[in-house]
């Protein structure tokens, strides 16, 4: 048999594409319908997606209030309660929850998730994130941002705590952010414990991964950067002691997707012209951590930036995408806006199914995690269409083999 | 009459656990009986062997129930205002206005030691810390009006900027900007459910709950504490019928149901209190019990409703903004 890639449905409201809930076929409610939901998560399990995953951020996306009044990104469930929901009501489907490390506690965290595990049958996982907007932190008390460093190293410690805490230790710690002394409250999880991911692709945030991820999500445009990445964190595994195979590298792929080439590209080129101006200006400035992106002619170049304490690896990506195709601030405004700086690919399945493949076979990933530009229509059609050819050709399984997230994604269970 | 059951998922030591099944189980049938809430919680002072966390449980329970309230014990010193206001705002539109926070103004003797506060909380930080906090979740609760989301596809207006309000709160322990990154409630805001009061809380309660839930007493005592708190939330400029207050009680197994119904019917010609919050060990044993013997038996006494008359929780409890009423 050959190797089989790993499939995540990344749900998010609306959809991925930042106009996606001014498309007529998007559900403009979702961010308050939970049985929207529950159908979502249903259709990903039809097609044996190996989990479903949700972003998570303790705060409004934008400040403005303005562009932020033009997306619908302002409000939506809490993941680990929506995650619960789900779980009584779908069987085998891997759910997964970004949480910072910022703004919470290892014990009652690890606690949380655990519990979504017991519920769910040993389905369970944690996106490890530190939190670095300044519209987070003034909702904690907080008067400054943390620098980089500091941040990672308190999700280093929170990492450890939680991790002793799912393996049933009595952790006694005292650290330099935490204090926990006994031991979790709950029986041990069914598959060992929670599936631990993470995101981050800078330097620290790598080692960090190599040191205690089970899944790392990550964005790249090309087939070399990806591949960049792969082997580099790979790499890093070995000064832990552990074995390539322990970690599984799922890049964000947004596809759009359709019958024909044709049909793909109208239906891309429609989301693409839904987004207002100032709002792909507005959401690329966030991602490149500047404020005053608006100031500068939107049919020119990117201008130099400052390197932020924000997202690091984020930033350099846009700005070298921006050199490599010499494109303008609008251009590329819109460009990020759809996708968010992950991988986009527009066409047939068979063309879709052909571009993951290259990269699954090609050693730049283990699978992909799926960004559908919006909900419901964008999911179906992975589903019913890119799903069914990566099955043809021996790519994706056809059934689960399992029972918990674990199963799924190969990884060994914790002593 | 209001009837509340609560049902401490952690206090199994030594017994088997329940599993989601049954719990769901006892919950449809306490659903089907017209009981107002179930309340949950989640922590005993040793260890247990419960698999639950509360807010967890409770969204899995919204979605395998209709009418019943969900009310799940979450503690100040656990949660960040912020997230513990997100986590309930999204479970009480999980529920479609049905979900409700209980929060305790005694301390856990473990979360200080667990949650990297080993110093602890003098017992009046404490009160002024919880006043504090919950008025952080209720005026969360309130950062986006009813009408707030327009969802305008052709306009490109989701939602009204000018109905969205920060909280910007700064007071002696927190600092919370806001607004909160979830919707308006159906049922205007979810229920807060406040137990573990000494008399120095009573202002707190009679300023903030929606619910009281009082340790029982004699009649006499249990009626003065009802006036009293009812007398302090009209100072607080509330209508004193915005508050219910729920006298705990325990029924225990080999009491007659019968004398059990007597004990409430007296409590309530005395007009000592809104209803009951009967108290329920996590046990397979009491459930049935319950179920079988006890419900019957208030059916019979006319103490519960013959069934819902609107859908929120508020509604249930005869609290305004209801969402339906």
């Amino acid at each position: 048999m050959t190797a089989q890639m790993k499939l995540g449905a990344f749900l998010w409201a609306t959809g991925h594409h930042i106009a996606a809930w001014r498309h007529p076929k998007a559900h403009v409610m979702a961010g308050i319908d939970i049985d929207h939901y529950i159908q979502l998560a249903r259709t990903a399990e039809a097609a044996k997606f190996d989990m479903i995953f949700c972003e998570d951020a303790a705060g409004l996306r934008e400040a403005n209030v303005g562009i932020a009044s033009q997306t619908s990104r302002s409000i939506g469930f809490e993941p680990i309660s929506l995650l619960s929901a789900l779980a009584v009501r779908t069987s085998h489907i891997g759910l997964v929850s970004t949480a910072s490390t910022s703004y919470n506690e290892p014990y009652g965290l690890s606690r949380t998730f655990l519990s979504l595990d017991h519920l769910s049958g040993g389905r369970a996982g944690w996106n490890l994130v530190t939190s670095a907007s300044p519209i987070e932190a003034a909702n904690f008390g907080s008067t400054g941002l943390k620098p980089h460093a500091d941040r990672y190293e308190r999700a280093r410690e929170f990492a450890e705590v939680v991790t002793g805490l799912w393996h049933g230790k009595a952790p006694g710690h005292h650290g330099q952010s935490f204090s926990v002394r006994d031991p979790l409250d709950l029986p041990r999880s069914p598959q060992g414990a929670p599936v631990m991911v993470q995101a981050g692709a800078s330097d620290v945030g790598r080692d960090l991964a190599a040191r205690t991820a089970d899944v790392v999500f990550t964005a790249a445009q090309t087939f070399e950067e990806a591949k960049a990445f792969y082997d580099d964190l790979k790499e890093r595994m070995a000064a832990y002691g552990r074995e390539p195979d322990d970690i599984k590298i799922m890049p964000g792929v947004s596809p759009v997707v359709a019958e024909t080439e044709a049909e793909a590209r109208e239906k891309h080129e429609e989301l693409q012209e839904l987004i207002p101006d100032d709002v792909g200006v507005a959401l690329l400035s966030s991602y490149l951590s500047i404020s005053d992106l608006w100031r500068y002619p939107i049919d020119g170049p990117l201008p130099e930036l400052p390197e932020s304490e924000g997202m690091k690896s984020r930033q350099a990506l846009v700005v070298e995408q921006s050199r490599r195709d010499g494109l303008s601030i609008r251009q590329l405004a819109r460009h990020f806006a759809g996708a968010r700086g992950h991988w986009r690919i527009v066409g047939t399945a068979a063309q879709v199914a052909d571009e993951l493949q290259a990269r699954f076979e090609g050693g730049a990933a283990d699978g992909f995690n799926v960004m559908p530009s919006y909900f419901p229509g964008e999911l179906d059609a992975f589903a019913t269409l890119v799903v069914p050819e990566l099955q043809r050709r021996g790519l994706f399984r056809r059934e689960y083999e399992g029972r918990t997230l674990r199963d799924h994604l190969g990884l060994k269970r914790p002593a | 009459m209001h009837l509340a059951i609560s049902l401490n998922i952690a206090a199994v030591k030594g017994q088997a656990v329940l599993d989601f099944g049954e719990i769901k189980t006892f919950v449809r049938a306490a659903e089907a009986a017209g009981i107002d809430m179930v309340v949950i919680s989640d922590s005993a002072e040793g260890l247990s062997s419960g698999p639950f966390e509360a807010t967890t449980l409770l969204a899995s329970l919204a979605t395998v129930t209709d009418k019943i309230g969900l009310v799940a014990s979450a503690s100040t010193v656990a949660h960040q205002p912020y997230n513990l206001a997100r986590r309930f705002a999204s479970l009480d539109i999980i529920s479609h206005g049905r979900a409700g926070w209980h929060a305790t103004m005694a301390q856990g003797p473990r979360e200080a030691a667990n949650f990297s506060r080993p110093e602890g909380f003098s017992d009046t930080d404490f009160r002024r810390r919880s006043e504090e906090y919950i008025g952080i979740v209720q005026g969360l609760w309130q950062g986006w009006d009813a009408d707030a989301l327009l969802f305008d596809k052709t306009g490109g207006r989701f939602h009204d900027p000018e109905k969205m309000h920060l909280l910007d709160h700064k007071g002696e322990f927190f600092s919370v900007r806001g607004p909160l990154n979830v919707a308006r409630s159906p049922q205007d805001a979810p229920v807060v459910v406040l137990s573990g009061l000494t008399e120095a809380d009573f202002d707190i309660a009679a300023r903030t709950a929606d619910v009281i839930l009082l340790e029982s007493g004699s009649a006499e005592s249990a009626k003065t504490r009802f006036d009293d708190l009812r007398r302090r939330a009209t100072a607080a400029g509330r209508d004193p019928d915005a508050v219910k207050v729920l006298t705990n009680i325990s029924l225990a197994p080999d009491d007659e149901p019968a004398a059990s119904m007597d004990r409430l019917e007296t409590q309530l010609r005395a007009k000592s209190c809104d209803g009951f919050n009967i108290q329920l060990p996590a046990q397979h044993s009491a459930l049935d019990d319950f179920a079988d013997r006890v419900l019957p038996a208030l059916r019979q006494r006319g103490l519960v409703r013959e069934g819902y008359r609107g859908a929120t929780l508020r509604s249930h409890l005869g609290l305004a903004g209801g969402g339906d009423q």
